[in-house]
């Protein structure tokens, strides 16, 4: 018998889960593991199966934390032998004791943006090269298709120009994000990607006090630019302030 | 957490693709505790391709979501787009 793994919580609260159904519809108890408790539930699978109805019952034990308190997630799937729990949280417990101080009354908020403009000049670009290729290839008659090899470098550097461009852009949109939200998010987490219609994700760490101050800013970043798509959510168990292996 | 999305709050499947970017990809990680099954394969590292499939599935979404607003604003024959809210 395996125990399903939510979180961990120095201020948890037993009678916070009572009547709550976990994965797989089992009962959500507390386990005291010293100078934290995790909130499990028994659990009997080899593996947890990846559907919107586990994946909802993971967050919705962690939400029901968060609604007054402030849990440190496991990442959904986690289970383990209830002596292996133990020994993890013996063996980190300095690491996890800092980790729910830093996030201690706080959530996660969460910031996507799609460069829609950006989106619509590549394409505008790419049917241009298009044409002009042809259009090249049409005044120079059929001898020039076969051998059009400064074609082939031109479209190439304008890739790469493209990609450098895209770049900068996605690195300025994060940077403007930053400072927008700077002071009303106590940590952020981001990704750069500017190759992806997403170029920019974003996990802010909100004192949930400042949730409505930081909304706002994040509203007022969007209606700034307005060939901007932002897909915001939150407030989240803070899931992206986690890991101690990666701090 | 779903009635507390706000933004795309109306789009149930938008709302679980959010959860599912939290919850599979963050958090604390017990090494080698955490097994998950899709579609009955179980996964001991959880694949790359899983958020994939969930960032192309975004992506569909807000397009879907553009197009329709580019339908009405055509109808009301002005411009205004209120992008991403």
């Amino acid at each position: 018998m395996s125990l399903y793994v939510y979180c961990l919580s120095d201020e948890s609260d037993a009678a916070a889960f009572e009547g709550l159904a976990g994965v797989g519809g089992a009962a959500v108890r507390v386990l005291s593991l010293g100078r934290v408790a995790a909130v499990v539930s028994e659990f009997e699978d080899e593996s947890v199966a990846v559907t919107g109805e586990n994946v909802r019952a993971h967050n919705r034990v962690n939400s029901q934390l968060l609604a007054a308190l402030t849990p440190l997630p496991f990442r959904f799937g986690t289970r383990a032998a209830a002596s292996r729990l133990a020994e993890y949280v013996a063996s980190n417990e300095e690491a996890l004791v800092a980790s729910l101080a830093r996030v201690r009354g706080c959530v996660e908020m969460g910031v996507k943006i799609r460069d829609a403009l950006e989106k619509a000049k590549g394409k505008r670009q790419k049917a241009k090269d298009e044409s002009e290729e042809t259009a090249g290839e049409d005044a120079l008659g059929g001898s020039a298709r076969g051998g059009s090899g400064t074609a082939f470098l031109l479209a190439k550097r304008r890739e790469i120009l493209g990609d450098e461009s895209a770049r900068l852009r996605a690195e300025e949109l994060a940077a403007w994000l930053a400072s927008g939200v700077a002071g009303a998010a106590r940590e952020s987490a981001v990704r750069v990607n500017p190759s992806d219609a997403i170029v920019v994700r974003a996990a802010h760490l909100v004192e949930r006090a400042r949730v409505e101050e930081y909304r706002g800013r994040v509203r007022s970043l969007s209606e700034e630019r307005r060939g901007l798509q932002f897909l915001t959510s939150g407030p989240w168990p803070p899931y992206s302030f986690s890991d101690i292996e990666r701090r | 957490m779903t009635d507390e999305v706000f933004g795309f709050d109306e789009d149930e499947e938008l709302s679980l693709l959010e959860t599912l970017d939290h919850v599979l990809e963050h958090g604390l990680v017990i090494a080698g505790e955490v097994t998950i099954a899709v579609a009955d394969v179980d996964l001991i590292y959880l694949g790359l391709n899983l958020l994939l499939g969930s960032v192309e599935t975004v992506n569909r979404v807000l397009g879907e979501r553009e197009r329709r607003a580019e339908l009405l604003i055509g109808r009301a024959g002005a411009g205004g787009l209120d992008e991403g809210r």
